[in-house]
């Protein structure tokens, strides 16, 4: 067992944990937050994405016992003071959800985005989100979402 | 009438009902859920395409520390079940017939346990003679897949032999005389590929004991009703011993129909006492399979000079690897619509299903109205670009219209295909870009093609219930999921709008076999259509109930009343007005009872008697229609396609959430590229080979086109307030108009989907070798 310390959601945890354990599975089996979804298991969907350090990282190619030290923000970690973050609320408002389970990871790659770039144009919105599959929507309604969100998030700041 | 007068909440769009907690991450998937001492179960996957199990010895995997039980069919009852023709069994006994077949499982207290005690499971095999060709497998000679196929049930007058699992043959008219009248007749292929449905959630459930200590699997399934009556027959109980009830469903796209994982995670708690979880890897997901299977499809078709068709001939094959599942019913749809969107007064159609070593194929959203669309209207454009006519006006010339009749002898109404052929080429601005420069730059060359939709719209039985609360809110329920569509929201706006309620007033109940009336299930593009009647149905039996009472206590007549956002009042004194909620607590009080509405709904015209031979398609209430204007640039030189912008023009009926269907049209639509040049399931000798995300390519943002989605809304006689449902046609036309498309950017015609640049260089290369 390796011992690590990292923060998940802003609460500092220490685990000890396998070798062969995934950041996907500490945060699903052991700590039960369960909007981190797999759905490939080899980082081609994007579903169980997370912010590491404010980057997006496939949380099923990332060994846990790597992320010693870590800052680590999931689904679970976005709303404040039970408050929708606004890229969650604009996406309900445009229709972006359909089946809802590459949501969470497409809401933290666009979060992402939006950190580092607060307008940007569709090209820039389409690369950013462009290892994260989506089936159902056909992805127009999730572009539209993005930039609502952005839209909202500047004009609060 | 309530249709006449203005609709308060439908035709709104209404944020969907689920967002809010998709969007936190708390809705809850199959893989999400946990029972408290879960075993974690693996399922041993056949290796081997056709072979017999000559031993099967569990002893060293039950070794394994933390292995709790094994199950095979030894444990299972011996009982053949199936959607059509019951050939199927939980697992294989006997015999393996295709790779992916499940052999055994096993549960254990980790996952890793299960996972190292299935390699130390021992199977010998001894091969048998495979059979991987479909065309092959229909020879004398051939390795017989099934050799009991005779002695197998079906719900329908089967016609099989051999390896034909499904043998259909329809007619009208005398293609005899319809071919003596052409003056050219013009014969052509087509083949479609093995598509993988992509729901992101992989196939999961959990088998394990309720509160009442009820067998019970929670499960991510299209079809909660049809889950439970198959998982009972596979279990040979009666329905009331098991209890099957719907998580939340991550997509499914025709692949989480009736049973698949449910049997043997409830075989394995029941040996077991404990709550068992099965959640498939990807790889595990794609190699199990039970996708859109392959079809090879001929057309012979009859034109005059003036551009009329006078008869065609079409024969569909169809692989449906090593059990038969949902292909027959695909057949069953391919054939009845073998004249497409078009008047054809002689036709006749022959479907084959054909047993082989491939892996187990089922449908994928389109069914098989889909492969015989691609086939149609890809023909449309070879005759017109023949003989030189406009395809658009070949099109026009030849138009279904109310009344005629398909090849099932079935009277076509409702056609509005003209319609949105008009809207469709006026939004696209068809007149203008037809003439538009095709060359753009050295390389890469425009086009622009059109393609036409039908398909059927209601599909057996659906009911549904309305209860009231005392404080005059209404619980909706039904076996229908929501599979991401929206269409539970839009359940709630149908009721709502009936009720005279306000659309947060009314919630929907969680899927459960044990309470939820039955509904076939979320599939065929009915659940908009045959729920909606369903829920649509029930609200108009609640509201009556409502309305005595009301009239009762404000002594007024039955037929004066109105309600509108939660109150009933009388339309000639205003003043005279009463709450649901009142009316409901009144009669717990003094009348004995909330109102409790309920209603049954069958989506075809009737039992009719049967047509041609071996036919397993039921007749449907009324059709659907819809075009697509595909634009496209061709790069000459690599053969790569961009699809730049889709138009997709549909008939709905009534926009029940116009947001909704709007999404529904987009997701469509990109689906329908993938199907048209990406997606294609690699199979070599019963392999699949590309097993993963990485090598099954689907759309991502970088490959989708620009779409306009239009609605149209012309509406049903037969729809809830006019509603017709819209899930299958949105990806069906785009994949000939993409087709359509390239052949006029550069002059080449691919009757091959998907149309890879592999493929599009082959026939640029046999072309100019025919010049």
């Amino acid at each position: 067992m390796i011992n690590i310390t990292l923060t998940i959601n802003g609460i500092v945890r220490t685990l000890a944990v396998l070798p062969e354990e995934r950041l996907l599975d500490v945060l699903r089996d052991r700590l039960g937050l369960m909007g981190t979804k797999e759905g490939c298991g080899s980082g081609d969907c994007g579903a169980c994405t997370v912010l590491m350090n404010g980057r997006p990282v496939t949380s099923c190619m990332v060994l846990a016992a790597t992320v010693d030290q870590a800052d680590i923000l999931t689904i679970e970690g976005l709303e404040q003071d039970g408050k929708l973050h606004p890229l969650q609320q604009a996406f309900i408002d445009e229709g972006a959800v359909q089946c809802g389970f590459c949501t969470p990871g497409m809401i933290l790659s666009s979060l992402a985005l939006l950190q580092e770039n607060p307008d940007p144009d569709e090209e820039a919105i389409k690369r950013a989100i462009a290892g994260n599959l989506c089936r159902c929507t056909g992805y127009a309604r999730i572009f539209a979402a993005i930039k609502t969100a952005a839209l909202r998030m500047r004009s609060d700041a | 009438m309530r249709d006449q007068k203005e609709l308060k909440v439908v035709g709104v769009s209404l944020p969907r009902v689920d967002g809010v907690q998709k969007v936190r991450g708390r809705a809850v998937y199959a893989p999400d859920f946990v029972l408290p001492r879960m075993l974690y179960a693996k399922v041993l996957w056949s290796d081997r395409p056709h072979a017999k199990i000559v031993r099967l010895d569990a002893s060293k995997a039950l070794q394994v520390p933390g292995v709790v039980v094994f199950v095979s069919a030894e444990d299972a009852p011996r009982n053949r079940y199936g959607v059509y023709l019951k050939d199927q069994l939980v697992f294989a006994r006997g015999k393996v017939r295709h790779i992916g077949e499940p052999v055994a499982a096993l549960a254990a207290e980790s996952e890793q346990a299960a996972l190292e005690a299935l390699k130390l499971v021992e199977v010998v095999y001894e091969d048998l003679p495979v059979v991987f060709d479909p065309l092959e497998a229909m020879q004398d000679g051939a390795p017989i897949v099934h050799p009991d196929l005779e002695s197998y049930s079906a719900t329908y007058p089967k016609v099989a032999y051999g390896n034909v699992a499904l043998y259909t043959r329809l007619s009208i008219g005398d293609t005899e005389k319809g071919f003596a009248e052409a003056d050219h007749i013009f014969e052509d292929e087509f083949k479609t590929q093995a598509m993988y449905q992509g729901y992101v959630e992989p196939r999961a459930c959990v088998a394990g004991f309720d509160q009442r200590d009820k067998l019970t699997v929670w499960t991510s399934n299209q079809q909660i009703a049809e889950c439970h009556a198959e998982l009972a027959a596979a279990l040979d109980v009666p329905m009331t011993d098991v209890r099957v009830v719907g998580t939340a469903l991550g997509g499914g796209f025709g692949g989480k129909l009736k049973t698949h994982l449910e049997p043997i995670a409830a075989l394995l708690a029941k040996k077991t006492g404990r709550a068992v979880k099965i959640v498939l890897t990807r790889e595990e997901d794609m190699i199990a399979s039970r996708a859109r299977p392959p079809y090879i499809i001929r057309l012979k078709t009859g034109v005059t000079n003036e551009g009329r068709i006078t008869a065609r001939e079409t024969q569909l094959v169809s692989d449906c690897g090593g059990y038969s599942d949902h292909v027959v019913g695909t057949m069953g749809l391919a054939v009845t619509f073998a004249q497409g969107a078009y008047k054809i007064p002689n036709c006749e159609v022959k479907g084959y299903v054909v047993y082989t070593n491939n892996p187990n194929y089922s449908c994928m959203r389109g069914y098989g109205a889909h492969q015989i669309d691609f086939a149609n209207e890809s023909q449309m454009d070879m005759i017109a670009s023949r003989m030189g006519w406009d395809p658009v006006e070949f099109r026009r010339e030849n138009l279904i219209e109310d009344g005629d009749v398909l090849v099932s002898t079935q009277p076509i109404k409702e056609v509005t295909i003209k319609e949105t052929m008009d809207v469709a080429l006026e939004r696209s601005k068809w007149v203008e870009k037809v003439k538009q420069e095709k060359v753009l730059g050295d390389k890469v060359r425009y086009g622009i093609g059109i393609g036409n939709t039908i398909i059927n719209m209601g599909l057996l039985s659906s009911s549904a219930m309305i209860k009231f609360n005392g404080d005059g809110t209404a619980t909706i329920l039904t076996s229908v999921m929501d599979l991401g569509t929206g269409n539970h929201t839009a359940l709630i706006q149908i009721a709502a709008e009936e009720l005279g309620m306000l659309a947060e007033q009314v919630n929907i109940a969680e899927v459960d076999s044990d309470s939820s009336p039955y509904d076939l299930g979320q599939i065929a593009s009915r659940t908009i259509f045959d729920a909606g009647n369903a829920v649509r149905l029930a609200a108009k039996d609640a509201r009556k109930k409502l309305f005595e009472t009301a009239a009762e206590l404000l002594q007024v007549p039955e037929e004066d009343l109105e309600s509108e956002s939660g109150m009933i009042f009388s339309r000639t004194d205003r003043s005279k007005e009463i709450a649901i909620a009142g009316v409901n607590g009144y009669r717990i009080w003094v009348k004995g009872g909330p109102v409790v509405g309920g209603s049954g709904w069958l989506g075809r015209p009737g039992f009719e008697e049967e047509v041609g031979e071996g036919y397993p398609q039921a007749p449907s209430k009324t059709f659907v229609f819809g075009t697509h204007i595909a634009e496209v640039e061709v790069d000459i030189e690599t053969g790569r396609v961009t699809v730049v912008k889709v138009t997709a023009v549909h008939d709905v009926g009534r926009a029940v959430n116009p947001l909704g269907v709007q999404g529904q049209i987009e997701g469509g639509v990109v689906q329908g590229v993938g199907y048209a040049l990406m997606e294609e399931l690699q199979v070599k000798d019963g392999v699949i080979l590309n097993p993963d995300f990485l090598n099954y390519r689907m759309p991502t943002t970088l490959d989708i086109p620009e779409i306009d989605p239009v609605i149209l809304e012309i509406p049903s006689e037969f729809g809830p307030f006019g509603a017709k449902g819209l899930g299958e046609p949105v990806m069906m036309g785009v994949v000939p108009a993409i087709a359509n498309a390239i052949e006029n950017a550069i002059g080449v015609r691919v009757t091959e989907v998907p149309i890879t640049a592999e493929r599009l260089l082959q026939a640029v290369k046999e072309k100019n070798q025919r010049k």
